[in-house]
């Protein structure tokens, strides 16, 4: 505000003063108490309920006091039914000046949260520490660690991921006369069997999703060879692939520094056909009106034997299993191939917060996130895939199912994480709103065109 | 020198004044006393409503003209905010559908809570007048947040216990919250149905109070009960129905939990109100100016829309 404020200040900038005092005045609690609290503790917010976070703190709390005897960790449960709504609360949180120290973040907000320079690159504590990381670099796809990179640094360190597969009912699949699909299925193989699951009975959806950028119609709009934004990747990220990854070069062939969204491409041919392939399955009754974000009516409808087939990701083993459903009565495949086998996933992890006056300590609680011991203590119950490959074992699904739980980390190879740009929540609101007018009325071409308009909106920022 | 009668009852001391009338000095004093303790005992609920009212409101109003995201300090902007409501097709078309469902909302609110209240005002057992009072107000009670989970698994399409119904007596079933009508009838029917008990208990009590002078003069006169509800009861407590429709209007246009929770202002922007677009402004896109100004501008709608109402009410309220 200082241009404004001169030797000569005429009516205009007293007036433009005053406003700005006024607001000031208003802004002022929430812009001056910045800061991450009191010094020996440490906080972390966390995407779920209060009781989870709770419990989470005080089974990582000794593990924390290992680390500084003095410290304490405060996890806070944020709700939501998707990631734009914790995303929310998170960035009031910090206007409020009560900014944590640690988040638990997925793909969704991690661009978000690093052109905002609310988070920081991680990328000197894992130079300094590579040696002590690199069992969990050897462990872990870099699929996962490429999605947590902008503009060529590292913001977050992975240690779950969701692949867009498919769930079916077994009983149902049986019934309708059908033999699990091979991994091999084709959208028209897909398209075979919802047609004999809706023949089983008058009460039953062949298939069934929610409107959500994750596992949405997005799924088939990858498949289709498409994306919503044109995809690119920042160059930057080789002081991470020729070290932590320099004993399998292969593996990190033509990764560069963390996924580029460019312009929008919402209205491309290969999303107006995606998107009216998911309006006819709903015209032939082979699918229901989908709810808009989460997913808890889909999972109650799928576990009480009313769906045949949906788009899930590891977290539905756990989710399903804590529905009642037994093991053996769903099993999973890849997602169908269309014109290209492309799909799609999103990762979670752990970053630091800029504000953050104790970022040497909570790296070493990062550190500590992504061990494979922390991992069921973050997540117990399958309730998300691990990131690191040598905790997908039978065992872990030997009480959840499903039986081809292989699947989830295989599909990792050729997918691409979910186009969540910086500007990911008003992305996010678009896509909500314009996908239900499309099926309200129809008309995909008309809601993309519309979606189009606002994402370039966006881009530009209004 | 004279000296005001005593009050019938109590301890308070006369009020003494000179022969001018005035109040003697000691008398002014302690009226001061007096005015200051009754400030004192109102100061708690000024400074409540200054902070947790007046200095948002300020601070919201002054927001507007500037930009700010949060994360970096506020940007002076000037009227920039209001002009880019006027080309926002999307806040503009906000403003409509609110415009339409506070309508909506107000229409059926006055005209159930008002058979309601006719209905209830004419049982004579005391205890299925109080009965029904309790039962149409129930609802008001209720978390809008809550009645609106509730009622969204109700008018579900897929599973939801009122299109069961439906199925079960061989209708189709409806896309209460799919469609855009569908949705827009719907959020009006449950924000009236929660909000109607207020109206209702308003309606009661105004109709109570009647004076039975006036509606004996009127059956003497022959008028039957229709006759009486429309020509006597209704311009009697118009002034009620006034303070009803200014109240409804002012609640039904700042409409957000029910679109939100149950249709997250969908299909398309069908059910999204000027609050879930300022919401998602403010809280989702992060630009807490624009969406204050926003704010803003319904502010200024409502004032206006109540001022109409005022001005109207000159026509048709009947003050006795």
């Amino acid at each position: 505000m200082t241009h404004i404020i001169g030797a000569g200040m005429d009516r205009r900038a007293l007036l433009k003063l005053g406003g700005a005092g006024i607001a000031t005045l208003g802004l002022g609690p929430l812009t001056a108490c910045s800061g991450s609290g009191s010094s020996d503790t440490i906080k972390m917010l966390y995407f779920g309920q209060q009781s989870a976070a709770t419990a989470l703190q005080k089974k990582l709390q000794p593990q924390v006091t290992k680390l500084d005897k003095a410290m304490k960790l405060e996890v806070t449960g944020i709700n939501g039914t998707d990631w734009n709504d914790f995303l929310a609360k998170v960035l009031t949180q910090i206007a409020s000046g009560s900014a944590p120290d640690l988040v638990s973040v997925a793909t969704e907000g991690l661009q978000l949260m690093a052109s905002k320079e609310l988070l920081i690159p991680l990328d000197s504590y894992v130079t300094k520490d590579l040696s002590s990381l690199q069992s969990y670099f050897d462990d872990i796809h870099p699929a996962l660690v490429e999605s947590m990179m902008y503009q060529g640094h590292l913001y977050e360190l992975p240690d779950s991921f969701n692949a867009g597969s498919m769930f079916y009912s077994t009983g149902l699949l049986e019934k309708a006369g059908l033999e699990a699909p091979k991994e091999s299925w084709t959208t028209d193989d897909f398209h075979t069997y919802a047609t004999k699951i809706a023949a089983t009975g008058p009460k039953v959806y062949a298939f069934d999703w929610v409107v959500r950028l994750w596992g949405s119609w997005t799924s088939f709009l990858y498949a289709n060879g498409g994306n919503l934004l044109e995809e690119g990747k920042y160059s930057g990220g080789d002081w991470l692939w020729k070290s932590a990854y320099k004993d399998n070069p292969a593996a990190v062939a033509g990764r560069g520094g963390g996924w580029k969204w460019g312009q929008p491409t919402a209205n491309s041919a290969a999303a107006v056909e995606a998107l009216e392939y998911l309006i006819d399955l709903q015209r032939s009754n082979l699918s229901p009106s989908p709810d808009v974000g989460g997913g808890a009516t889909l999972q109650g409808l799928f576990s009480s034997g009313r769906i045949g087939m949906t788009i899930g990701g590891g977290f539905w083993a756990g989710g399903l299993h804590n529905a009642g459903m037994k093991d053996g009565s769903f099993d999973v495949q890849r997602f169908p191939t269309w014109k290209s086998n492309k799909s799609l996933f999103g990762a979670g992890g752990y970053g630091i917060f800029n504000s953050s006056k104790k970022k040497d300590l909570a790296w070493e609680i990062v550190k500590m996130m992504v061990q494979p011991e922390s991992f069921d203590i973050m997540f117990p119950g399958n309730v998300t895939t691990p990131g690191r490959k040598s905790l997908m074992t039978a065992e872990r699904y030997s009480s959840t199912g499903p039986s081809n739980w292989s699947v989830f980390y295989d599909q990792l190879e050729g997918s691409v994480p979910i186009s969540a740009p910086p500007y990911y929540n008003a992305l996010a609101t678009s896509l909500n709103q314009r996908t239900t007018k499309a099926i309200s009325t129809g008309n995909a071409k008309a809601a993309l065109d519309g979606m189009q308009a606002d994402f370039e909106k966006a881009v530009k920022g209004v | 020198m004279s000296t005001l009668a005593p009050p019938r009852s109590g301890n308070a001391r006369p009020l003494r004044t000179d022969p001018g009338g005035r109040p003697r000095r000691g008398t002014r004093r302690l009226a001061r006393r007096e005015a200051g303790f009754g400030f004192l005992i109102i100061s708690p609920a000024v400074l409540f409503v200054a902070v947790f009212t007046l200095a948002p409101m300020i601070a919201s109003v002054a927001l507007s003209f500037f930009s700010w995201d949060v994360i970096t300090p506020p940007r002076f902007v000037g009227l920039d905010n209001f002009e880019r409501i006027v080309r926002d097709d999307a806040v503009v078309s906000s403003f409509g559908t609110t415009l339409l469902l506070a309508f909506g909302i107000v229409v059926v609110q006055l005209v159930v809570g008002l058979g309601l209240a006719v209905l209830v005002n004419q049982r004579r057992r005391p205890a299925a007048k109080t009965f029904f009072r309790t039962t149409f107000y129930l609802p008001l009670l209720a978390s809008t947040a809550a009645v609106s989970i509730f009622m969204g698994y109700m008018f579900d399409m897929k599973f939801g216990v009122i299109n069961y119904y439906l199925n079960a007596v061989g209708l189709p079933s409806v896309p209460w919250l799919t469609s855009t009508w569908g949705a827009i009838v719907t959020i009006i029917l449950i924000a009236a149905w929660q909000q109607v008990g207020f109206t209702f208990v308003m309606f009661v009590a105004a109709l109570t109070s009647l004076p039975t002078d006036v509606l004996e003069a009127a059956a003497m006169d022959g008028a039957g009960p229709v006759r009486t509800l429309f020509g006597v009861k209704i311009p009697l407590i118009s002034p009620t129905i006034l303070f009803a429709t200014v109240v409804a209007m002012i609640n039904a246009l700042q409409l957000f939990d029910q679109p939100f929770i149950m249709t997250k202002g969908g299909p398309g922007t069908a059910t999204t109100t000027a609050t879930i677009v300022m919401y998602q402004t403010g809280f989702q896109n992060l630009q807490f100016g624009y969406a204050s100004a926003i704010a803003s501008v319904l502010l200024v709608i409502i004032l206006a829309i109540t001022g109409l109402q005022f001005l109207a009410a000159r026509k048709w309220a009947f003050y006795r």
